[in-house]
């Protein structure tokens, strides 16, 4: 009898603890997402997010997952595999965004005036022969990624702000950055655009000049935040929650890696150091502080408040693409764009 | 009478059935057909979605658009120079190696590590490098391509080298021909079998290999036409660039067969 | 008719020459081949090479021509004289034809012509010429596929013929053809030695070619090969009928000689295979 009854007992706390355990699970289960990145300065925000807890704050269970590229981060998105994504606009980017469901809702990277973004290197060969300046860049080749991707645009926005014609220019698509620096310094192509932490290194060690800087044509949204159609259409209040836990990361990157004095020289702040401790955990990991902090402020481009999109620019870039035929002609800015979750930046 | 011999008799069934398939070119043609409806139908319907796979139509419209603006002239032609280019140095520089290989023992051993050694390379891991020695312009795409051109040819000239008949070259020595008639009259024809239908592989690989020797510093180009629709997700754009690829394919195969039944009409 | 007399018969013998194998070696690896082969061939004599499978006569042709370096041993070419326009004196005939299959029977012919100093005109008048001599004369834009196989080995003849050879060496070169066709040939190579007074080294394994063509059998033994017996045959060629007594009689002689040879040879070749 006495066995009997120590298995019965046995039995009920099993299901009493399965059961508890169950119910206790419900109550604190987060929402789980997933968030397409690259292990880039200009994910920044996410990072912060990740880290200082704003996403488990809005009960979110984020994963951060990296690609090498910017297209798969859209790839990922548009397939579902991930929720969210924050990367640089490129052609395919937007015929992927009309195609594929995807819905720009804030921004990523701006070129400010104030800051310095992405440089325009002249080789040292093409610099000697008289490339000095930027409105001497026709008849001369420059070195692009690829066909129809953010480079592309660039020397466009350049071209058609300084006033010639983008057909002067002879592009050189190389496929990656680092064949773009090695085309550079072997004087291969007579000029490139790139971001600052490359552009800055580069000059200083005598590989090429920097000629210009884009913040001299702007405006430009070079990048943005995105999810699916799908996420907004069936998990708004998740949506809602993570804009604003990356939007309070976004508050931390500008206190801490854009403040200015009144010259307008960046300088460090109370939470520089903190911030810059965390996005070296994801960003040049591998390289100790001493060398990765400088990489790191280098790279640290403007970011606009509260990640607004500057949605002008976004149409503008698109209509460039489309009059190059990198982005078909059918495609509307507005079908893609959704500023119901982050206001869009005043003009 | 033979009623009765068949009455105790069971009939020899025919046995030999199978094994014997039959050139049709008119189901060659209809599966093309089939499988162009099925797709437009499935596109239509809205079954493959215009991401996954763009529509016939857009595809033909695609090539169309390409075809007036007259970009595909521009791309054709810059293609057509690299792969004609290229695969002219990688042929004669394979063939020269390859007889080399095929006719004297010094070459040999060598000859035969080096390409093995060499040719399942993929050409494309080697492009970093010859971006650095041939710079990105016109030398470097010809190069890729002549590369890739090049191993399958040596391969394919020794081997038909090897397969010269012995019996006819000894002929050729017995009547005190000399070595270069024995070469030319000989063991040339006798390999050129082997040799064109290593054309007919050779052929393939350039133009598989335009892709790669495209990706770097092409503004034209069939294969960086593709490669940039690929990158701008223009899926339409993607598949009449690789339609092109497919019918300038069909186009070199048409070509080697009249060079093999020119060359080798006494088989 | 004496066996020395036939000699005299012949109204080429100013052109012709003797060939003299003067102690003849040779191994394949450890396998010896061939040991002390020693015998001459008179001007305008036809010798026919027997002997069973592995006997190392088709070796010894070679070694004649010199398409085969002996181990030891030396050939020699006698009597300098050699026919008008000679342009390869020792001239094969193959077993399996050896033709270029690209090339049509006159570019066959042509082949072994081209790299000569002979003018367009008389190379193409020394190919009509052979094609007239082997019955070609219609075939001469033919491909050796089109071609049976009697008519391969008569453009292997004519090839031969047109450079006019001082000796012919045929390496069995009817072995490869049907009964019938040998027949044919047989007796066009009878006709053809009687109207040339070719010399030639004919290696058969056939008797009944040995005794309707030779004036002497060389018949080989096995392991190594050395000469067992060299048979004279005094008949003329052209009185020499299929099935007469004499030739059957020689070749029944020729058979006793080489038979437990061939016997040995046959059994050896069961228990390597």
């Amino acid at each position: 009898m006495k066995s009997s009854w120590l298995k019965r007992s046995a039995v009920a706390a099993l299901v009493a603890a399965s059961l508890g355990g169950f119910g206790a699970q419900a109550a604190i289960a987060a929402e789980k997402i997933n968030i397409a990145s690259l292990a880039f300065v200009s994910s920044a925000p996410l990072f912060i997010a990740q880290e200082k807890g704003y996403f488990a704050d809005e009960d979110l269970d984020a994963e951060i997952t990296f690609f090498q590229a910017a297209q798969p981060v859209a790839v990922a998105i548009a397939s579902n595999d991930a929720d969210f994504g924050v990367t640089a606009f490129t052609g395919g980017f937007f015929n992927l965004a009309a195609k594929g469901g995807l819905r720009v809702i804030g921004a990523q990277l701006h070129e400010d005036a104030g800051y310095d973004g992405s440089a325009i290197l002249a080789s040292n060969a093409a610099f000697e022969a008289g490339l000095t300046s930027v409105d001497q860049l026709p008849g001369h080749s420059i070195a692009i990624s690829q066909v129809g991707s953010s480079f592309h645009y660039m020397v466009g926005n350049i071209a058609d702000k300084a006033g010639f014609e983008i057909d002067s220019i002879e592009m050189k698509p190389l496929q990656s950055v680092p064949n773009m620096i090695g085309a550079l310094k072997s004087g291969q192509v007579d000029s490139m655009i790139i971001v600052p932490h490359i552009a800055k290194p580069l000059a200083a060690s005598g590989a090429g000049h920097i000629i210009g800087w884009v913040k001299d044509y702007v405006p430009y949204q070079v990048g943005g935040l995105f999810t699916s159609q799908r996420n907004i259409d069936e998990r708004r209040d998740v949506v809602a929650k993570f804009v604003r836990a990356y939007q309070k990361g976004v508050a931390d990157y500008r206190a801490a890696l854009l403040m200015t004095d009144e010259a307008g020289k960046l300088i460090e702040s109370d939470s520089t150091a903190e911030i810059l401790e965390i996005v070296h955990k994801y960003v040049y990991a591998e390289e100790d502080a001493k060398t990765a902090y400088p990489k790191i402020r280098n790279g640290a481009m403007f970011i606009t408040e509260e990640a607004r999109l500057n949605v002008a620019d976004v149409a503008a870039q698109v209509k460039w693409y489309q009059a190059g035929g990198f982005v078909d002609a059918s495609v509307d800015p507005a079908s893609f764009i959704d500023t119901s979750f982050i206001p869009a930046l005043a003009e | 009478m033979s009623r009765d011999i068949e009455a105790g008799a069971s009939r020899v069934r025919f046995r030999a059935t199978g094994f014997n398939p039959r050139a049709n070119p008119l189901a060659a043609w209809g599966s093309f057909v089939v499988v162009i409806a099925l797709w437009q139908l499935g596109s239509s319907t809205g079954f493959i979605s215009e991401l996954a796979m763009p529509s016939p139509v857009a595809v033909a419209s695609a090539l169309w658009k390409l075809i007036i603006s007259g970009d595909l002239w521009r791309h054709l032609s810059a293609s057509l120079q690299r792969l004609f280019g290229g695969w002219i140095i990688g042929t004669v520089a394979g063939l020269a190696v390859g007889f080399l290989v095929g006719m004297f023992s010094w070459a040999r051993s060598p000859g035969v590590a080096m390409v093995s050694a060499l040719f399942p390379i993929p050409k494309i891991a080697l492009l970093p490098l010859f971006i650095i020695w041939f710079g990105i312009g016109e030398p470097s795409k010809f190069a890729t391509i002549a590369f890739g051109v090049f191993f399958p040819t040596v391969i394919n000239t020794f081997g038909g080298v090897d397969n010269v008949a012995r019996n006819l070259i000894r002929m050729g020595q017995s009547f005190d021909m000399p070595m270069m008639s024995i070469v030319r009259k000989i063991i040339l024809p006798g390999a050129l079998p082997t040799i064109l239908s290593g054309f007919r592989i050779s052929s393939s690989i350039a133009i598989i290999l335009l892709i790669a020797a495209e990706m770097i510093g092409a503004q034209y180009g069939i294969g960086a036409f593709i490669l940039a629709a690929g990158n701008l997700y223009q899926t339409d754009q993607l598949i009449a660039g690789v339609v092109v690829l497919s019918l300038l394919g069909l186009c070199v195969s048409w070509l080697l067969g009249r060079l093999d039944r020119w060359l080798l009409a006494w088989r | 008719m004496g066996s020395g007399g036939f000699v005299c018969d012949f109204k080429v013998m100013d052109f012709a020459m003797r060939l003299h194998i003067n102690g003849i070696c040779h191994s394949y690896d450890q396998v010896e081949a061939l040991r002390d082969i020693e015998f001459g061939i008179e001007p305008g004599e036809i010798v026919a090479l027997i002997g069973p499978s592995g006997c190392g006569k088709s070796t010894l042709l070679s070694i004649i021509g010199g398409l085969l370096k002996p181990t030891s041993g030396k050939v020699l070419m006698c009597d300098q004289a050699t026919p008008d326009g000679c342009l390869n004196p020792l001239t094969y005939v193959f077993q399996d034809f050896a033709l270029l299959p690209w090339r049509t029977v006159a570019g066959n012919i042509s082949l072994v012509l081209e790299d000569h100093p002979l003018g367009k005109a008389e190379r193409e008048a020394r190919i009509a010429e052979v094609l007239a001599q082997t019955n070609l004369a219609d075939f001469a834009g033919a491909y050796p596929k089109q071609l049976s196989g009697g008519m391969k080995q008569r453009v292997g003849i004519a090839r031969a013929l047109a450079v006019r050879p001082a000796v012919l060496l045929m390496d069995e070169p009817l072995s490869a053809l049907d009964a019938q066709t040998r027949i044919l040939l047989l007796d066009e190579f009878a006709a053809l030695f009687v109207r040339t007074g070719m010399t030639a080294v004919y290696v058969t394994h056939n008797l009944n070619e040995a005794v309707r063509l030779a004036h002497r059998v060389v018949a080989l033994r096995r392991r190594p090969g050395t000469i067992k017996a060299i048979h004279s045959i005094d008949i003329p060629i052209d009185q020499r009928v299929e099935g007469m007594p004499e030739l059957v009689a020689h070749q029944n002689a020729l058979w006793d000689l080489i038979r437990d040879e061939a016997i040995a040879a046959d059994k050896e070749l069961d228990h390597v295979a």
